[in-house]
């Protein structure tokens, strides 16, 4: 706990509330019953075992603590902050692991039932790596220019009826420093649901499972891309199990 | 026959209010409709072979998206077996109605029956009656881009231009690629051969129309720019070499024939000397022909008179100038008619004459050496006319405030 030592509590007055991380708690219970899996798979807790991905060592490890400077920071984000380390927000890696955690469940449950998952990144440094993560799961990416209406107005766009994504997953979620992506926007009006990496500097209020943290690092960024790739992984492979198992 | 007339008329105006400028698309996904199963990408990819939950379970449930698409594609299907229905019956009323045999009758001959039967003198062709078969009257449609379940094939279906995105995808991964083989032979030590290193002199990279239909898509202007930023990073790359493949599949080479339009060999006459004639020597109004003969001893002929023919200095020295240029003023003979124009024009284009029959007579280099000094450059300026309401073609009346 040294790094703890070092970061002092932020300056400006902003209440930092650490009360509301129960990640420990939750996997504990989920190891206990992880030994006998329910028949229903929304019953249970954590039924693809999303929870032994990763642990807060390795989110420390990649980077995923450091957020934006103190003067960007987003109001919505502050529940979210450990602290400030010379005038650098820290995120709390538990309260990130514990969201981080909700949002591969709800990953796997969406591989699971057959949904389709769309990564979204406008940062072109880790493009690249989002869409290679995309085509290895098999599922789908979007890292360029957003056209407006793509959701809102498919049918005109495709030239057709089309099957819009079942789970957006934002690796930023913001278009450049200033502006929040329009796809946030559109996915929240058709009822999309979105998991966002969402950094001091960003709204997550649209966002239906935000999960602080870096979002600019391309060490962060690979962490994600492998902990949403090995959720789906898991989630697609329970599907064929089980449809080898009723058919 | 006025059954037939009216038959006609009708399958006449179907083509013609389709014959206005139909987005010609490529034919690449324009394959039949019925192919959407088929998919367009092999991502040799496990999880691909997924479709949905409910496609791989008994009920087989159809997606919302393909129902609508292949309730679409029969209609499309249908529509078009009435078109062709009607265009073969057309056809036999020309044939009829033109004595030939309705069997035989071919699209050519329908073309020509039509313009026969019903002249038109409209300006834009695309507005003249004509009779085509509905495939290339009516846009082909494009194949589903998604199968049962209304899963999109393509991973980058969501950015509206999946081919190129895929490829400027693409590009990036063999740039990743280089920067890890060039690591890795950094540390082996060892030394690339000079001869496999990649040399694109001599092609350019495709235009974006040709882009554009290499891709069946549509390229921004921004996007192009982006595409060939993104090859030339590739191209810098010390061991571009191993994707040579790759990025040959984006150039085309430059056209290296300059002077590949043909050269006359010279012909021969009854004593065995060389000559070669060139006609059509045109400059102003002045018009000729001019007969290079070799070898010869510099002697020079035109409308049988040396030349003196022409009185001014300028005009003597425009006729020399390519034999002196090449040095060829004594080793050959020129004879040249030549009518119409003025002084000025006639030594022009007898210039030309001499410059572009020499090309028989010198090497590679000169000709080179020619094309840049201008003589093989057809002077295609004429005379400017007279406007009304000022003295010359651009001079205007002195101008007095009142």
């Amino acid at each position: 706990m040294i790094r703890r030592c070092l970061i002092l509590p932020l300056r400006n007055g902003i209440t930092v509330c650490r009360n509301n991380s129960t990640a420990v708690a939750e996997q504990a219970e989920s190891t206990q019953e992880s030994n006998t899996p329910a028949k229903n798979p929304l019953d249970h807790p954590d039924y693809f075992q999303v929870h032994n991905l990763f642990t807060v060592k390795d989110l420390f490890d990649a980077r995923v603590h450091f957020g934006h400077k103190e003067g960007s920071l987003n109001e919505f984000m502050t529940p979210y902050i450990y602290g400030s380390r010379q005038g650098h927000l820290i995120f709390d890696l538990d309260i990130t692991a514990e969201h981080l955690r909700k949002a591969l469940n709800f990953t796997a449950h969406i591989a699971y039932r057959g949904g389709i998952v769309c990564f979204f990144n406008r940062n072109a440094l880790n493009a690249h790596l989002v869409e290679k993560t995309a085509l290895e799961c098999g599922e789908y990416a979007h890292t360029r220019f957003w056209r407006g209406g793509i959701f809102t107005n498919a049918d005109h766009q495709f030239g057709a009826i089309t099957r819009l994504p079942d789970l957006c997953i934002f690796l930023n979620t913001q278009n450049n420093i200033l502006n929040q992506h329009t796809a946030v926007r559109d996915s929240a009006k058709l009822l999309i649901p979105t998991i966002g990496i969402v950094d001091s500097n960003c709204n997550p209020n649209l966002i239906t499972y935000p999960v602080p943290g870096n979002d600019d690092t391309p060490v962060a960024i690979e962490l994600y891309c492998k902990l949403f790739k090995a959720a789906i992984t898991r989630g697609k492979e329970a599907r064929m199990k089980f449809l080898q198992e009723n058919n | 026959m006025f059954l037939c007339y009216n038959k006609m008329s009708f399958a006449i105006k179907l083509t013609l209010k389709q014959a206005l400028p139909i987005a010609s698309r490529s034919s690449i996904i324009l394959q039949n409709v019925y192919n959407y199963s088929s998919k367009a990408t092999s991502q040799d990819n496990f999880y691909n072979n997924f479709t949905d939950w409910e496609t791989l379970s008994k009920k087989k449930k159809v997606s919302k998206a393909m129902r609508a698409y292949l309730e679409r594609a029969k209609e499309h299907d249908e529509f078009m077996k009435k078109q062709q229905f009607e265009y073969n019956i057309g056809k036999r009323h020309l044939a009829n109605m033109m004595g030939e045999d309705p069997e035989t009758f071919t699209q050519k001959d329908v073309d020509r029956a039509v313009e026969y039967l019903f002249p038109s003198g409209i300006y834009d062709r695309a507005a003249r009656p004509l009779m085509k078969p509905p495939e290339e009257v009516f846009p082909a449609r494009k194949a589903a881009e998604f199968d049962e379940a209304g899963w999109p094939h393509h991973f980058l279906f969501y950015t509206g231009k999946p081919n190129f995105f895929k490829l400027l995808y693409d590009i990036t991964e063999n740039i990743q690629d280089l920067y890890k083989y060039g690591d890795k032979v950094i540390r082996k030590k060892e030394v690339t051969d000079e001869k496999l290193l990649l040399n694109i002199t001599g092609s350019v990279w495709l235009t974006k129309d040709q882009l554009e239909q290499l891709l069946v898509e549509t390229v921004t202007d921004l996007e192009y720019d982006n595409f060939k930023l993104a090859m030339d990073r590739l191209v810098s790359l010390p061991h571009s070499h191993i994707y040579k493949d790759f990025i040959e599949k984006f150039r085309k080479p430059l056209a290296t024939q300059r002077f590949a339009l043909e050269i006359p060999k010279p012909s021969y006459d009854e004593n065995g000397n060389a000559f070669v004639t060139t006609y059509e020597c045109l400059r102003k109004k002045a018009r000729g022909d001019v007969t290079i003969k070799s070898p010869g001893t510099g002697k020079i002929t035109i409308n049988g008179q040396d030349l003196t023919y022409f009185e001014d200095t300028q005009s003597r020295e425009q006729v020399i100038f390519p034999l002196i240029f090449t040095g060829m003023q004594d080793k050959v003979d020129i004879v040249c008619n030549i009518e119409g124009g003025g002084p000025s024009g006639q030594s022009g284009a007898i210039r030309w004459g001499i410059a572009w029959g020499l090309r028989s007579f010198v090497d590679k280099d000169m000709l080179e050496a020619m094309q840049l000094a201008g003589l093989l450059t057809r002077d295609h300026r004429r005379r400017e006319r007279k406007k009304p309401g000022q003295p010359g073609a651009r001079k205007k009346p002195t101008w007095k405030r009142r």
